[in-house]
């Protein structure tokens, strides 16, 4: 099956054309969604098919999958192939890809019914999976690269997919506006990337992985330029991991249909970042700013994200500071060089995440697209299914054993300790007690309480079985899919830690690399383990209980403490300010220079002044625009002349 | 005598060819469809030629000229550039009521005058090539005689141009003064050598000379004729001009500085670095704020000329075959979206603002969604045929050491999406406003289908044209 | 100082300060005189260079051909003083003569090093003046540039008419 892994991009591709250009014609909103979702699906199958075979193999020769296609680019030295790297990290990628995907697919068909460019809406769910696949399955940077902008494409197009609605974010008015918030923000981490890529080709004179990592672990390599490349190709991952600095466009992308936030923005394309430092695991391993820097940029955006998440009344942006928040989580994982926690969390997340998306979907589709927590509450009655399963995605991302959040949250939470520092683990704590806290407010506002909807209006109801479905599969997934990989410390010793064990042979090179960076590693003892466990455990669950006993019931106290700690909440409710600082330091200057130096000055005053006048002028009187000509022409001769001049002191005098 | 003119055959037959439409305009009442067949049917032949003198190798006509490779390489390019404006321009001539038959000897002139520049190996025939290139140009620009704006783009151009010119052939004087010589490799071979008649001439001669070459590129700060002009000629002309009169200018440029380079290598690398950046900056961001979207495209062309340029910093053949395989994808990403801005326009410059724009996906699906895909390779985006350009000089521009100036081309490019994704948002994501009469694509359909066939071709399988590209470098240097 | 030089020095004297007049003048006929001056100044710095075909042919076609058409122009046209070109002095005339003289300041600096003697010209460009030597040269070396200019010249002279025409006929 392996052989075969071209299918898993080929299929969404083919879905993509044939609703792209039929679906109008064929006018029949069930035979779309199917045909999406069998392209999704059948390249599920393949790729599993691809995983069990894999499962049968030794580990080493797993890692040495590459089908190649064809030959994209050959020029002189210069060779890309369209190939795929069919190993243990990118066909768990893939499954997580496919799988989550045909769910979502599948509960799309309920949720977009009805909508009038239903066939568009699967069309680009189906090139964004292409995309993805190719992101994660190619062999080398520059496919991985298309994948990458193509991603950040779809996700522009479907964050504006609903464009004739309004919406609201800082300096947005438009959902295009966030869609295109999105993609420029995007597009600074992307240029990271090509940066990046172009000093990996002159210094390594490849741009395959394989390649490049296997020069890269053989050492030699000047530190100062691995810090570059791992720094830039880090900046890329700011951008579609939506970190510190270039974080601030996901929580505006929720502006896009909710089966896109979760496909999207919570479980596949926003972990992108994960995957290229883990795909480049040696180079980053090889340089120790860039990790700190990874660290520190994960954990401050967790915290941030997290705090920020505690005031929000959106459903759907709670979740997306949530997905935020998270993703610091992974890269401080990253950072200390926990790769496979990194990755364990990413699927975990996808699960959870996926599961609250789709169930705050269901939540808005009952209610009319309402969209505020403060309108709903006491819904548990209405949709008691969706009530069950978000309930049980709640109790994942907050991290409750035995459930699967617990585990990942809890390999990140010791490897920060064990590999980092005490405060990284206090500060991730404290991030994870948000994390519950604010869940919790979400599922109490939501769920329980009173009515605070207008019951004439609103007549909250159940989702069909194509939403539900996909609910009941993922809520599955999010219980027990942390069983992958319990730790030793739980299993009494036995090594029965799945994943760590699939993944090992990705990370040996870079863990090696680390471990010969800190050759006075602690042996931690087994007790420390569980009780850094158990406080975390308690920690959340306190978070928990202090949500319960503010928002369980309607009360007053919310309002009461907002009130109390005015300034604290305003920092937090506008987001400490980030978007502000962004738009007033680049992107106002930017357009004031334009607009008043360039537009206004340059421009409106001399050039269109002229030009305009010269309009006028021409019926006044023919030497006047003579003279207002010449003026002009004038103009831009002396400025000719002074480059002439300059150009000439340079040449001869300097 | 056969040899060289094999060698110049595409120039030699298309001047003819040219001379024989005029001839034709003259005799036949009511030419205009014959000429325009005539001159398709030219163009078509001269990339023929073109293509089937790419093999040769030499130099002919006593050194003046040189064959085959590079020469024939921009021969195609210009040919392709030539017949993407006159399969276009036909259905806006009449349009705009302004089809002179002319108007298709002219476009054959100036794509002569290219060729010329392209095959030069002496500064005569360089400074001819880029005169008949120039004058075609300033003629082009006023076609529309009743529009004010055209008449006083041409004028603009023309006084400005004749002020650069003055330069050009003041540079080309010095440079024969110092070095006793006006043909490439003489020049080359004397100031490797160090055989100079008058040293302290060659770099005043150097500096002139690139400056009248970066007024024709327009790169900073010798740029500003250019969105004056190209908003004012009519859209098809300055579709013409701000390709192949750019690629033009880079095909003189390629081996003029191969052989000046030496004389100051440092020097030389510097100016054109700090020339690109700027020309790159102050492009992206003047048009960051223009409202008029031919205005918007010109502002954007001059930027390209940055990104461009930075293939000269380097010096190597690396970047060579970068700006060959930019210019050749930029000939279509660029003519393609004139293409659609000329369609969807209206005597009298109407329907030219961006916010004539807004909801274009309703009203033209395929239009909009090809202008999409020109905008997104014009900001460089993949699998689109600007992202590969882009991608080979950035990496010419770290390989000569300019770090800082990839930085600044990639600050710039992340300007340049701010308003290529800002089109794109106007015409996917708002409503259509007010009723618009039909538009007619006809005969610039068929210019359409190869622009965009060749932006996607370019971006997914960009080989070809890149190794062909490279080797242009490998054999000649 | 040799008669060649003085020679030089004069004709260059007045070739530039013909040319200035030429450009501030604001009767167009004094500037066309002032036009035909330079030119045979510079037809005399040509006839000290050794180019006597050169000479000739500058005054035959410029002094001569162009300019009684210019001349003609200016009296067909009745131009007047062209009064309304008066600018004001402003800044940027300020500027463009800083720069203009800095540009000339460059140059001259340029000029003043002294030539190597390396790439003497040949005996046989010495002989370069006889019009049967640039003939010879004109259809033999030169001969692709020399057939190029004339499409230059048709460009210009198609380009001069088409922009001239009185009226759009179709």
């Amino acid at each position: 099956m392996v052989e075969l892994i071209y299918l898993v991009p080929l299929l969404p591709l083919i879905g993509f054309l044939i609703i792209g250009f039929f679906g109008k014609k064929l006018n029949n909103e069930k035979l779309v969604g199917a045909i999406a979702s069998i392209a999704v699906g059948g390249a599920f199958l393949v790729a599993l098919g691809a995983f069990l075979q894999l499962t049968g193999e030794s580990s080493e020769a797993r890692t040495e999958h590459i089908v190649r296609l064809f030959t994209w680019i050959q020029a002189g030295s210069f060779h890309i192939d369209i190939a795929y790297q069919v190993d243990q990290l990118s066909i768990l990628y893939t499954l997580i890809i496919t799988g989550i995907g045909t769910l979502i697919h599948i509960y799309s068909i309920g949720y977009m019914h009805g909508d009038k460019s239903f066939p568009r809406f699967f069309a680009y769910l189906n090139l964004f999976v292409f995309m993805m696949l190719n992101l994660v399955l190619a062999n080398n940077f520059v496919l991985t690269f298309l994948g990458w902008e193509g991603v950040g494409l779809c996700s522009y197009l479907l964050i504006g997919f609903w464009y004739d609605r309004k919406f609201e974010g800082s300096h947005i008015v438009w959902t295009g506006d966030a869609a295109k918030k999105a993609f420029i923000v995007n597009r600074i981490g992307d240029f990271g990337v090509l940066i990046a890529m172009c000093l990996i080709y002159m210094r390594f004179g490849s741009l395959e992985y394989t390649t490049v990592n296997m020069a890269a672990a053989s050492g030699g390599i000047d530190a100062g330029l691995i810090t570059a490349i791992t720094l830039l190709l880090f900046l890329g991952c700011t951008g579609k991991s939506a970190q510190i600095p270039l974080g601030i466009w996901l929580p505006d992308a929720m502006a896009g249909p909710t089966p896109v936030s979760a496909l999207i923005h919570a479980a596949t394309m926003v972990t992108a970042g994960i995957f290229l430092i883990a795909r480049n695991s040696t180079l980053f391993a090889l340089s120790d700013t860039t990790m700190a820097i990874i660290t520190g940029v994960g954990i401050t955006t967790a915290l941030i994200a997290a705090t920020i998440g505690i005031v929000q009344n959106d459903i759907k942006k709670v979740l997306a500071y949530s997905t935020v928040s998270q993703l610091g989580f992974m890269f401080m994982a990253l950072g200390v060089g926990a790769y496979t926690a990194a990755v364990f969390h990413v699927m975990t997340h996808a699960f959870f995440k996926a599961l609250l998306f789709l169930g705050s979907g269901s939540v808005i589709h009952g209610m009319h697209e309402e969209q505020d927590i403060q309108k709903m509450g006491g819904l548990k009655k209405y949709m008691p299914q969706t009530y069950i399963t978000f309930l049980l995605g709640t109790i994942a991302i907050s991290g409750i054993f035995p459930f699967s959040g617990f585990f990942s949250k809890d390999e990140i939470l010791w490897n920060a300790y064990a590999n980092g520092s005490p405060i990284l683990w206090g500060a991730g704590v404290l991030a994870a007690f948000c994390t519950a806290f604010y869940m919790f407010r979400l599922l109490y506002l939501t769920f329980y309480g009173e009515e605070r909807f207008d019951h004439h209006h609103v007549h909250p109801h159940e989702s069909p079985v194509t939403m539900t479905l996909p609910l009941w599969i993922l809520a599955i997934l999010s219980v027990f899919g942390g069983l992958l990989g319990i730790p030793k410390a739980l299993s009494g010793g036995a090594d029965i830690n799945i994943l760590e064990h699939w993944l090992e042979p990705i990370f040996a090179n870079a863990n090696s690399i680390l471990a010969s960076h800190h050759t006075n590693a602690h042996h931690h003892s087994l007790a420390l383990e569980w009780g850094l466990m158990a406080a975390s455990l308690a920690i959340a669950i306190i978070g928990i209980l202090y949500a319960a006993s503010l928002y369980k019931k309607s009360s007053s106290k919310p309002a009461e403490m907002a009130a109390k700690n005015k300034g604290l909440y305003n920092i937090l409710w506008n987001k400490y300010f980030v978007d502000e600082i962004y738009h007033n330091v680049f992107v106002a200057p930017m357009y004031k220079i334009s607009l008043d130096f360039l537009w206004k000055i340059v421009d409106v005053q001399i050039i269109d002044g002229i030009v305009n006048g010269s309009a006028r002028a021409i019926a006044v009187s023919a030497e006047n625009l003579r003279k207002i000509q010449s003026g002009i022409a004038q103009n831009y001769a002396l400025m000719m002349l002074f480059g002439i001049v300059a150009i000439i002191a340079w040449m001869v005098f300097a | 005598m056969v040899q060289d003119l094999l060698f110049t055959a595409p120039f030699t037959f298309l001047s003819v060819m040219a001379i024989i439409a005029m001839v034709l305009d003259a005799l036949i009442v009511n030419s205009s469809r014959i000429t325009f067949i005539f001159s398709a049917i030219t163009l078509l032949f001269s990339g023929i030629l073109g293509i089937s003198t790419f093999g040769l190798h030499g130099i002919g006509f006593n050194g003046m000229v040189t064959g085959g490779g590079f020469a024939a390489y921009f021969d195609i390019l210009f040919s392709i550039g030539g017949l993407l404006t006159i399969l276009t321009s036909r259905q806006y001539l009449q349009r705009e009521n302004i089809e002179h038959d002319e108007f298709y000897s002219l476009v054959l002139f100036a794509v002569a005058g290219m060729m010329l520049i392209a095959h030069s190996n002496h500064l005569l025939i360089l400074f001819i090539g880029i005169e008949v290139m120039s004058v075609s140009f300033y003629i082009l620009s006023g076609y529309m005689r009743n529009n004010a704006k055209s008449v006083e783009s041409s004028l603009k151009y023309f006084l400005l141009g004749a002020f650069a010119t003055g330069f050009l052939v003041y540079g080309i004087a010095l440079i024969y003064g110092s070095t006793g010589s006006m043909d490439y490799n003489q020049i080359a071979l004397n100031i490797n050598n160090n055989a100079l008649n008058f040293p302290a001439l060659l770099p005043v001669g150097v500096a002139l000379i690139v400056i009248g070459l970066s007024f024709k590129a327009a790169a900073f700060p010798f740029h500003q004729w250019a969105p004056d002009v190209y908003q004012g000629a009519p859209t098809i002309v300055t579709a013409f001009m701000s390709t192949a009169g750019k690629a033009a200018a880079f095909a003189a440029f390629i081996p003029i500085v191969t052989v000046l380079m030496p004389s100051a290598p440092v020097k030389l690398q510097m100016i054109f670095a700090v020339m690109s950046a700027a020309t790159m900056l102050i492009g992206n961001i003047s048009a960051l704020a223009q409202t008029n979207i031919k205005r918007m495209l010109a502002f954007s062309s001059v930027a390209h000329a940055g990104y461009i340029m930075m293939g000269l910093v380097s010096g190597s053949q690396y970047g060579y075959s970068g700006i060959v395989f930019y210019l050749t994808a930029y000939m279509f990403m660029q003519i393609g979206s004139f293409i659609i801005v000329a369609i969807l326009e209206r005597n009298g410059e109407k329907y030219l603002e961006l916010s004539d724009y807004a909801g274009l996906s309703k009203r033209h699906p395929v239009l909009a969604a090809f202008m999409t895909i020109f905008m997104f390779s014009l900001a460089g985006i993949p699998p689109f045929a600007g992202f590969f350009g882009k991608y080979f000089l950035f990496t010419a521009a770290i390989d000569a050491g300019f770090l800082w100036l990839t930085l600044v081309g990639v600050l710039s490019s992340i300007i340049s999406v701010y308003f290529y994704i800002g089109l794109i948002v106007k015409m996917y994501f708002t409503e259509p406003e007010g009723q618009r009469e039909d538009n007619e694509v006809g005969m610039s359909g068929l210019s359409l289908i190869i622009t965009i066939a060749g932006v996607i071709v370019l971006g997914i399988l960009p080989s070809g044209i890149l190794s062909i590209a490279s080797n242009l470098f490998n054999s000649t240097h | 100082m040799s008669l060649h030089v003085i020679m030089f020095s004069l004709l260059a004297i007045l070739a530039i300060a013909t040319g200035v007049l030429l450009v501030t003048r604001r009767n167009p006929v004094s500037a066309a005189v002032s036009l035909i001056l330079h030119f045979f100044a510079l037809s005399g710095l040509y006839l000290t260079l050794n180019a006597q075909f050169l000479a000739a042919v500058q005054i035959l076609v410029y002094a001569g051909a162009i300019m009684v058409l210019v001349v003609f122009v200016i009296m067909l046209l009745n131009l007047g003083k062209e009064q309304n070109m008066r600018e004001n002095f402003n800044p940027r005339t300020a500027i463009t003569i800083a720069m203009s003289a800095a540009l000339i300041m460059q140059l001259v600096l340029t000029f003043t090093g002294n030539p190597t003697g390396k790439n003497q010209l040949s005996a046989a460009s010495e002989k370069i003046g006889s019009p049967a030597e640039i003939g010879n040269i004109l259809y033999s070396t030169y001969i692709f540039p020399f057939e190029a200019i004339s499409l230059l010249l048709l460009v210009a002279v198609v380009g001069s008419i088409i922009l001239a025409k009185r009226t759009v006929d179709k």
